[in-house]
């Protein structure tokens, strides 16, 4: 099987780098886990929420400031700005409807009430533009009876720290109640499964018009929509108030969903998807990658002129650690991680932890490198590139993004 | 009872310590009719109690080195069997020999065993491998013995609400800041109470020093030199149960060669090093000592070579200085009580040290004869033969399988035994699971919020075990805190609460952050700062470590 691009890794900078390579007409393989961080999305994208311990307004501006090592000055600070309007036009033909601008943040809502700054989000999620003009005044929080993956005392107070007027309604109906008899029903994908047909949206929208009458708007847990947002605006429809969902704990229903349109509309555009399957090493030939095996083709390497690492970050096993060093463990492209596992974390479980900056070292072109030397055809993009903090500067989803799109242009360019 | 009424009672016995020592005195006195203050500075089993393996020893690892002790642990390891059973697992254990270790020393092992009155039976290492398949398939000898595991945090529990039954009052969260002294006599005890900020005298005829290690500062509050010989003991915590039986290395006691079953996961141990009194309240293990308790502990059961470690966590054993013992492995795990008054001519006041978790009964037996002799109280002791709340004869058996529980109340006849009736379940709501691992239900925590003075996320965990299990509290400890938040209607103490008990897994979890466990680490990160927030809600700097 020859390809023009293998990607090793289907989560979220895979996905956004198939598509933009299938797009134009490449032949491109994606070996997925079936596993992403998107299960813990929160609805949005972020392209840089804080630097220094100070809060981003302008992702943008404040880009042009990172240190040199940071994966945005490999994507090339100039080409940001239209990157990212290349990632919401992905999105949009994705079928995935989201708002924001990359130089102004707006607010998201997490699950705990706090707000947090944000480059995309969801439309159907709640968003805050400008703090000191609140979409609502007073809003229903309208808390599902039994279902605790939303923590609602926190949610409300964080909520009316914002200015908000809040009234915490608990709510439940008979599809509900039904489920709640086994307790392993009440999480979010469950619900998003069983709550779909009309009329259970509709005793939904029932409870919300009965109860709901004070508020000018309706908040619920973002439990709805498998697929697509149908769902949702169904019960939008039949609920005589704005509605808008919110974050809860894991599993992220809006973040699954993301990735099924994805992964959608990659398929449509010819792209292969090789799900739960998994690289595991690759044949070198002088600065070259020239083929890799996977746990379910074992006995067929997959040759392409192009590979992509977007295996991730510790978490999704793109990287690994043990007792005395961190490699990345697929084709043990150099990391730049320390060297003394004393540094590898710190006491304060809050505190800023060095490895989340760890990542696998590569050339102002994305490429890998090996031995201190570029591998030409191999580029790597998303959370296993070293240089950034998906928790502490709030720009995980924004690398995976921009560097997704920035290494198909640089397969393209380099043809 | 509101606890500024308690300060007002003048009580016959005010025992410092709420560890299982303390406990079971408390229990032993409240069940001879005194009337009884127990006091605690962090919450209960914080200190040694709730930092061993959580063996119910033979006593066969004593019994070549320390004859008493391993006499001492047969005899109290057969009545906790029946006063205690819904604590203890009856597992039985092996002591191994492998290839490395002389196999001579099994006969001089099994000899002393006998001498100690410990059944020791010495099987064929085939027999070894097929009832233990975790078991390091190269052994060439073993011994079955019956050693057991026994759940610390809820034993202490059973005592204390025993001994409240019996009209004991107990506190946690306060400190002994001085005794109160007058002309020879120990009359009270000068209290800190930490979760209110205040400062209060309580009167009591007789004072016991339960305090374990810190035993050494509550009487030296009395103008009293006790040389307390603290060894501190270092264990590691793997994600799942790799075997069914405790499994010891037949040969003179050393590190690391003993590996516990507890409920669903499993526990190496220990390091024993001596260390400077001073340091005895940090409780961080060292890289060093992960890397010693992973090599011997793969020696035992090979398959930990590929099994995640949840955690690393340590304690210090209040022995009682007699020599210069570097280790202080020699020293006799035996019990010592002094009588301050012909020790010291302080009258009023005991202390209890020395001896081992599971010999905490007796230690309560032989405070609680000395506390009645000074009150002239004759009343029997009969602790040894009264079940602890929750093993009564008739209480429920969670593998009752003519039952129909749900897992939840399962779990909870588990860790509960009778007193899992206690539990809320009037409504759908009350048997929603807030843990999974654990099987906790929402009507669990109400009990143990309302019933088992839990002030926060670290007491539940010790009542009831939410966050204990292989996921260490990912998604439940948050469940926990908003419920927590929505009981007590502080939502901003919930949120602290919850980045107090993150912090304070990561304490255990960061000198073992490799390999799975900083996956844990980088997918909790993610939840609880990158997804919701949480660093910017609460401001940990400054904080004191959560207990």
């Amino acid at each position: 099987m020859r390809m023009d691009t293998v990607i090793m890794g289907g989560g979220l900078s895979g996905l956004a780098c198939g598509i933009s390579l299938a797009k134009r007409g490449k032949r491109v393989t994606i070996v997925a886990s079936g596993q992403s961080t998107m299960f813990f999305n929160g609805g949005s994208m972020e392209l840089l929420g804080c630097v220094n311990d100070k809060t981003v307004e302008n992702p943008l501006e404040a880009i042009a400031s990172l240190p040199e090592s940071h994966p945005y000055h490999k994507v090339g600070v100039d080409r940001i700005a239209s990157i990212a309007e290349r990632v919401k036009l992905l999105f949009s033909d994705s079928g995935i409807d989201m708002t924001g601008s990359a130089n102004a943040n707006h607010w998201r809502i997490t699950p705990m009430g706090i707000a947090k700054p944000a480059w995309l989000t969801l439309n159907d999620h709640l968003r805050i533009d400008d703090l000191n003009q609140l979409p609502a005044k007073r809003l229903a929080l309208m808390c599902i009876r039994g279902y605790f993956d939303q923590p609602n005392s926190m949610l409300a107070e964080g909520l009316r720290n914002l200015g908000f007027e809040v009234d915490m309604i608990e709510f439940t109906t008979d599809d509900i109640t039904a489920l709640r008899r086994s307790p392993s029903e009440m999480r979010a994908t469950s619900l998003a499964k069983h709550l779909v047909s009309n009329n259970a949206l509709q005793r939904i929208a029932d409870q919300f018009n009965n109860l709901a009458e004070n508020a000018d708007m309706v908040l619920m847990p973002s439990v709805f929509g498998q697929s697509d947002s149908s769902d949702f605006q169904t019960l939008q429809a039949r609920t005589n108030k704005p509605l808008r969902l919110v974050a809860t704990l894991p599993p992220s229903v809006a973040g699954m969903r993301m990735m099924k349109q994805l992964r959608h509309y990659f398929k449509m555009l010819g792209g292969t998807y090789l799900m739960g399957d998994t690289a595991l090493s690759g044949t070198f030939d002088g600065d070259r990658l020239t083929s890799i095996t996977t746990a379910k083709l074992a006995d067929m390497p997959l040759k392409a002129d192009n590979f992509v690492l977007a295996t991730g970050s510790f978490i999704s096993r793109g990287l690994k650690a043990d007792f005395e060093r961190v490699y990345e463990p697929i084709l043990g492209v150099d990391v730049d991680a320390d060297a003394d596992p004393e540094q590898w974390t710190r006491f304060g479980v809050l505190q800023p932890q060095a490895y989340f900056g760890y990542g696998v070292a590569t050339d102002n072109q994305l490429r890998c490198l090996k031995q201190g030397k570029p591998i030409q055809n191999l580029r790597a993009i998303g959370s296993v590139l070293s240089g950034h903090d998906a928790v502490k500067m709030g720009d995980g989803t924004g690398v995976s993004l921009l560097t997704a799109i920035a290494a198909a242009d640089q397969i393209r360019e380099n043809k | 009872m509101v606890t500024t009424d308690i300060y007002k009672k003048e009580y016959d016995v005010i025992i410092v310590g709420g560890g299982a020592t303390g406990a079971g005195t408390a229990r032993d006195c409240a069940l001879r009719g005194l009337s009884v203050l127990l006091v605690e500075r962090n919450d209960y089993s914080t200190g040694a109690t709730g930092r061993n393996h959580g063996l119910m020893h033979s006593g066969a690892r004593y019994a070549v080195t320390d004859g008493e002790s391993a006499s001492e642990c047969i005899s109290e390891n057969m009545i906790l069997r029946r006063i205690a059973r819904h604590c203890v697992e009856e597992t039985d254990g092996l002591f191994i020999t492998l290839p490395e270790d002389d196999l001579q020393y099994q006969q001089t092992f099994v000899e002393a065993c006998q001498r100690a009155g410990i059944r020791a039976d010495v099987i064929d290492p085939d027999e070894a491998r097929r009832i233990e398949p975790a078991v390091n398939p190269e052994l060439i000898g073993a011994v079955r013995v019956p050693d057991a595991a026994i759940d610390p945090f809820r034993l202490t529990v059973a005592n204390l609400l025993d001994a409240r039954l019996h009209g004991a009052d107990t506190l946690n969260y306060h400190e002994v800041e001085g005794l109160v002294i007058s002309q020879g006599h120990v009359e009270g005890v000068k209290l800190f109470n930490k979760l209110e900020g205040t400062h209060v005298e309580v009167r009591g005829r007789v004072v016991v020093n339960a305090a374990g290690i810190w035993g050494q500062r509550i009487a030296q509050q009395a103008g009293i030199n006790i040389s307390m010989f603290p060894a501190r003991g270092a264990l590691l915590i793997f994600g799942h149960r790799v075997n069914n039986m405790v499994i010891n290395r037949c040969r003179k006691p050393a590190n690391a060669d003993i590996l516990v079953p507890d409920d669903t996961v499993c526990v190496i141990g220990t390091t024993s090093d001596r260390i400077p009194i001073e340091t005895v309240d940090d409780m961080r293990v060292t890289r060093e000592e992960v890397d010693v308790l992973l090599k011997e502990g793969i020696k035992i059961a090979p398959s930990l070579a590929t099994t995640r470690i949840i955690r690393a966590y340590a304690g210090v054993r209040p022995l009682v200085a007699s020599d210069n013992d570097p280790s202080g492995r020699s020293i006799s795990r035996g019990i010592v009580c002094l009588d301050h008054a012909k020790r010291d001519g302080l009258e009023g006041f005991i202390t209890i040290t020395g001896g081992k978790m599971m010999t905490y009964r007796l230690m309560g037996e032989i405070a609680t004869n000395a506390v009645c002799a000074k009150l002239g109280n004759t009343a029997p002791c009969v602790t040894a033969s009264q079940p602890l709340p929750g093993s009564e004869p008739d209480a429920p058996d969670q593998k009752d399988a003519t039952k129909r529980y749900s897992f939840g109340q399962r779990a909870a006849i588990g860790r509960h035994g009778s007193l899992a009736a206690r539990i809320e379940k009037d409504n759908d709501i009350d048997n929603a699971l807030v843990c999974e691992c654990e099987g906790v239900t929402v009507g669990e925590i109400k009990y143990a919020v309302h019933q088992l003075h839990v002030h926060n996320l670290v007491n539940l965990r010790r009542r009831t075990r939410v966050g204990m299990g292989t996921c260490q509290g990912k998604l439940c400890s948050c469940r926990a805190a908003s419920l927590m938040g929505e009981f007590n209607g502080n939502v901003k103490a919930a949120q602290e609460d919850l980045a107090a008990f993150l912090d304070e897994r990561w304490k255990g979890m960061r000198p073992v952050a490799w390999g799975d466990t900083l996956r844990e680490a980088q997918l909790t990160s993610m939840i609880y700062e990158g997804l919701c927030g949480l660093d910017m809600a609460v401001n940990m700097e400054g904080k004191e470590d959560v207990q």
